[in-house]
């Protein structure tokens, strides 16, 4: 058997397994780790609640959710957590009474801190109590001393209703008589703490609700204290509050437990309040004490969680991926099996064998876990498989679509053809060398750079090797332009010479003459007299133009080539000569006419022969809208060349319409003249209903008896062609449609290539802006001035070289090339009509997980 | 040197590289990989080479240019 290369995708096999129920968790686990199957829905008609495994699931959901509470509650004490590296830790497979017991003990752990923090939340709640209480007996002490003086003054005013509510305080400080108490005159008082807010509100409620018959005192407590329920810092005041009347106090009290104030016992003897104060004290300390040790015993016992939570996550993780799985598989009660259905790459299933015999063996069970490969008229799916260098060329093309099963990877002429069209566009020797030196950084020190999260970076850096090869062929394409920063080298010597005039004097206009009329010319790239020269932007234009044109001509070429290949693979003799021969035809007696102009053009000595050179796109024009015409002569025999081309391009298009359509309907007829008819069978085929094997087999013998693993891809195309009835009209439409996007993409796409000549230009012309507006005039200058100017004018231009030229002219120049790899090369052969194989991998589940990524290091 | 005779030594060089690649490329599920890369890479390469050559071998225009500085030119 062929191995699988990235020229095509894996051949795939719909397996069919049959697993003892007691190792189903096992298998599931090993394949997980094997990431290459995958298990097809065979419940899809039962609901997600009611499938085998839903218990297990709920059950890890729970300690899943018990992990995340360990989680935020580290994250709350500012503990680190000890992130997963998976290329370093590796994590063995559980057994299911691991698993038991890391949800048993998750539950433990679950309760434990959740009793530590119910304490630490009651300790910290009384804490706060008995702080206030300390302020309240504090203050309202002071209220007291200062009051007792007053009692004879207070008296009065309550006494007698004429004395002035108002009268200033000192003046009746003198009959301070201690042993005279406030219950004496059947005044009592409440004291507690408010929230500062709250202060306004409260004492006008208490004023109207009592009409004034109060004596409010207050003040605030200079240190904000902390709400332990919401952990937010308030200010609150200590207020005491006299009133009298057994029946107002209890009113007051009450008005305070409803505004949110808290009411503390204050004595009024100012040696029982000391005493108070003591105890509050003592016992403020202890709570402090316990409240310390708490914390500390809570802190250790999540440090001690935090060593090993991400295992414990990521395991949790897997095991229910594994559930979810299981859930996917058949149950036969009878035989007590599970019946399990998925694709799986043809070259692994000895791997997967092998996988399944270990486990078998180490459950030591004598039941061996059976794998069939079935037969089937299912479409596969695409697998590409991929290593570090080609996944990223990969991306950008499944970004585009997935091809079609068994078509040409269209990867893999992008590897070279997307950075070299880059290159083209990017030509200059000096940004070049930058970015290759920024891809070889990324390569070299790719193991610590994988780390980065920086979301930008790491899309750069998923694709250092695409940069690697655009750089390569970008240093390649700049030695070609002879460009390097705009300037040019000069490693061999010019083919020209300046012919001076005599007396020449500066400012005159000079040309240049060849020095050897038919010997040397410029080796390698181009010359560099051409450089700032007057007239370069004439001869570069014309010459990138004209290498624009072949490149595309050459691109388009070579990947209608892969069309014959494809046609050729899954055996449609009609697509290569309905499609593929007249299409090529058409292509070639035009644009391939003109690219072989251009060359002779070139190769031509128009001067020797004292004849003036013919213009090329008057030409192209000229042969569409008056063959037989010339406008100026290329060669002997052109008219007839041209008019001979041009009949033979026409003449395929017929050929394109009608001929891949008629001969479908031919050889249907004959088919249905034979007696056959269209296998009107469904296409699922499934453990489910033991018959449809067999079916499968049937088909598979029936018309065609193939045997060998080409043979069952071929099947599976015909029947899912013949699947849908043989409809002519639809048939040639969508010829017509192929037929008319081919001929107008052809002129359309030789086109589009030009952009490989404009984004040159651009490049080209920027560089050489940016290097006169910076560096030009600072090496121009002299001095120290110069010296510091040209400090200046290099970072300047050092930057923007980076900012512009590299990355936003490369960025453009990428998105372009994209472009022509997607569109102008991928509708030449690429069909993608495929669907993607997602195998069952906990490897790409944790890589793709949101969840697990704080988990994973 | 370097007359109209190099882009046939040029493609007889390239022909021989290409066919080293195919021979020399290392075996295993990647070979095809290998393969196709390294002679697109020289195919296309080689053809850029080739048409910047050809767009000089008969040039019908010449640089000109009007800023030189007669030392300049005594020494070039």
């Amino acid at each position: 058997m062929a191995p699988d290369t990235p020229f095509r995708s894996a051949e795939m096999s719909m397996v069919q397994l049959y697993i003892s129920n007691e190792i189903g968790r096992e298998v599931v686990n090993a394949l997980g780790e094997l990431g290459l199957v995958q298990f097809r829905d065979l419940n899809g008609d039962i609901s997600a609640f009611q499938r085998a495994f839903t218990q297990e699931i709920r059950r890890l959901d729970n300690v899943e959710r018990q992990l995340r509470y360990f989680y935020a509650q580290m994250e709350k004490a500012g503990i680190p957590l000890r992130k997963l590296d998976l290329d370093v830790d590796t994590l063995a497979a559980p057994t299911t009474s691991e698993i038991d017991e890391l949800s048993e003990r998750s539950q433990s752990l679950e309760q434990r801190i959740s009793q530590l923090n119910d304490s630490y939340e009651t300790l910290k709640k009384r804490e706060v109590e008995l702080t206030e209480w300390r302020w309240v007996l504090r203050e309202a002490g002071g209220f007291f001393d200062r009051a007792h003086g007053n009692v004879e003054e207070i008296r009065a005013s309550t006494d007698n209703d004429d004395a002035p509510l108002l009268q200033d305080v000192e003046q009746h400080n003198q009959a301070a008589d201690v042993d005279r108490s406030f219950s004496g005159m059947n005044i009592g008082f409440v004291a507690g703490v408010i929230a500062r807010d709250r202060v306004g509100a409260f004492e006008r409620i208490l004023w109207r609700t009592l009409r004034g018959n109060l004596y409010m005192n207050q003040s605030e407590i200079p240190e904000p204290l902390i709400d332990p329920s919401t952990n937010e810092s308030v200010s609150k005041n200590v207020f005491v509050i006299f009133a009298h009347g057994k029946e107002i106090l209890a009113k007051i009290r009450k008005i305070s437990e409803s505004m949110g104030a808290e009411v503390y016992n204050v004595d009024e003897n100012s040696d029982l309040r000391r005493d108070q104060i003591h105890e509050v004290n003592a016992r403020l300390n202890d709570v402090q004490n316990v409240l310390r040790n708490t914390q500390q015993t809570l802190d250790a016992e999540l440090t001690q969680i935090s060593r090993s939570l991400s295992a414990w996550m990521i395991l949790i993780g897997k095991e229910k991926a594994v559930y979810n799985t299981l859930n996917l598989f058949s149950y036969d009660k009878a035989r007590r099996t599970l019946i399990a259905e998925g694709w799986c790459p043809r070259n692994d299933l000895p791997l997967i064998r092998s996988t399944l015999q270990d486990v078998t063996n180490r459950a030591g069970l004598s039941v061996p876990t059976i794998i069939n490969e079935i037969r089937t008229n299912k479409t596969p799916p695409t697998y590409l498989k991929t290593n570090k260098f080609t996944e990223a060329f990969q991306t950008i093309v499944n970004a585009y679509g997935t091809a079609t099963y068994r078509e040409v990877n269209p990867a893999l002429p992008v590897i070279v053809t997307f950075p070299f069209l880059f290159a083209v566009m990017f030509g200059d020797f000096g940004h070049a060398c930058i970015m290759l030196s920024a891809a070889l950084a990324m390569i070299y020190w790719e193991k610590p750079l994988r780390k980065v999260t920086f979301e930008l970076f790491a899309m750069v850096y998923y694709g250092r090797y695409i940069a690697l090869v655009m750089a390569s062929f970008s240093v390649f394409t700049g030695l070609i332009y002879n460009d390097v920063f705009s300037k040019s080298f000069t490693f061999f010597p010019s083919a020209w010479k300046w012919d001076v005039p005599e007396g020449y004097v500066e400012g005159q206009s000079i040309r240049a003459v060849l020095k050897e009329p038919n010997g040397y010319r410029y080796p390698f790239g181009l010359d560099y007299r051409w450089h700032d020269s007057e007239n370069d932007l004439l001869f570069s234009n014309s010459y990138k133009m004209k290498m624009s044109i072949i490149l595309g001509w050459a691109h388009m070429t070579y990947s209608l080539c892969f069309s014959y290949i494809n046609a050729k693979y899954f055996n449609k003799k009609i697509d290569i000569f309905g499609n593929f021969i007249p299409g090529m035809i058409f292509f070639q007696s035009i644009f391939g006419y003109l690219v072989v102009c251009i060359i002779y053009k070139w190769s031509v000595d128009w001067f020797a022969i004292g004849v003036s050179p013919p213009g090329l796109l008057n030409m192209l024009i000229y042969m569409f809208l008056q063959p037989g015409t010339l406008d100026m002569r290329l060669y002997k025999g052109q008219e007839v060349v041209q008019v001979g081309l041009l009949l033979l391009a026409f003449a395929q298009v017929p050929i394109l319409l009608f001929l891949k359509p008629f001969y479908l309907r031919w050889e249907h007829n004959r088919a249905r003249a034979h007696g056959y008819r269209g296998i009107g069978e469904r296409s699922r085929v499934s453990a489910l209903d033991e018959d449809d094997e067999d079916d499968g087999h049937m088909n598979g013998n029936g018309r065609h008896s193939t045997e060998s693993g080409e043979g069952v891809a071929m099947i599976t195309q015909d029947i899912e062609e013949e699947h849908e009835e043989f409809d002519f009209g639809e048939v040639m439409i969508h010829q017509v449609i192929h037929t008319i996007e081919f001929c107008l993409n052809c002129v359309s796409h030789t086109a589009s290539y030009l952009r490989l000549w404009a984004l040159s230009l651009a490049h080209q012309q920027l560089s050489a802006v940016l290097w006169s507006m910076t560096m030009a005039p600072a090496l121009a200058s002299t001095g120290i001035g110069g010296a510091l100017y040209l400090v200046a004018a290099f970072f300047m231009f050092f930057t923007l070289s980076c900012i512009i030229l590299i990355i936003m002219e490369g960025v453009s120049a990428m998105l372009h090339s994209l472009r022509l790899a997607w569109v102008e090369s991928f509708s030449k052969f690429a069909e993608f009509a495929g669907w993607p194989f997602a195998p069952f991998s906990f490897k790409q589940m944790l890589e793709e997980s949101e969840d697990l990524k704080e988990y994973i290091g | 040197m370097a007359n109209g005779w190099s882009i046939f030594i040029g493609l007889a060089i390239i022909v021989a590289m290409c066919v080293a690649a195919w021979i020399f490329s290392p075996k295993g599920e990647n070979q095809v990989l290998w393969r196709s890369s390294l002679i697109l890479s020289f195919v296309s390469c080689y053809l850029m080479w080739a048409i910047t050559f050809l767009a000089q071998l008969h040039p019908l225009i010449e640089p000109r240019r009007s800023d030189l500085r007669a030392k300049y030119i005594e020494h070039s």
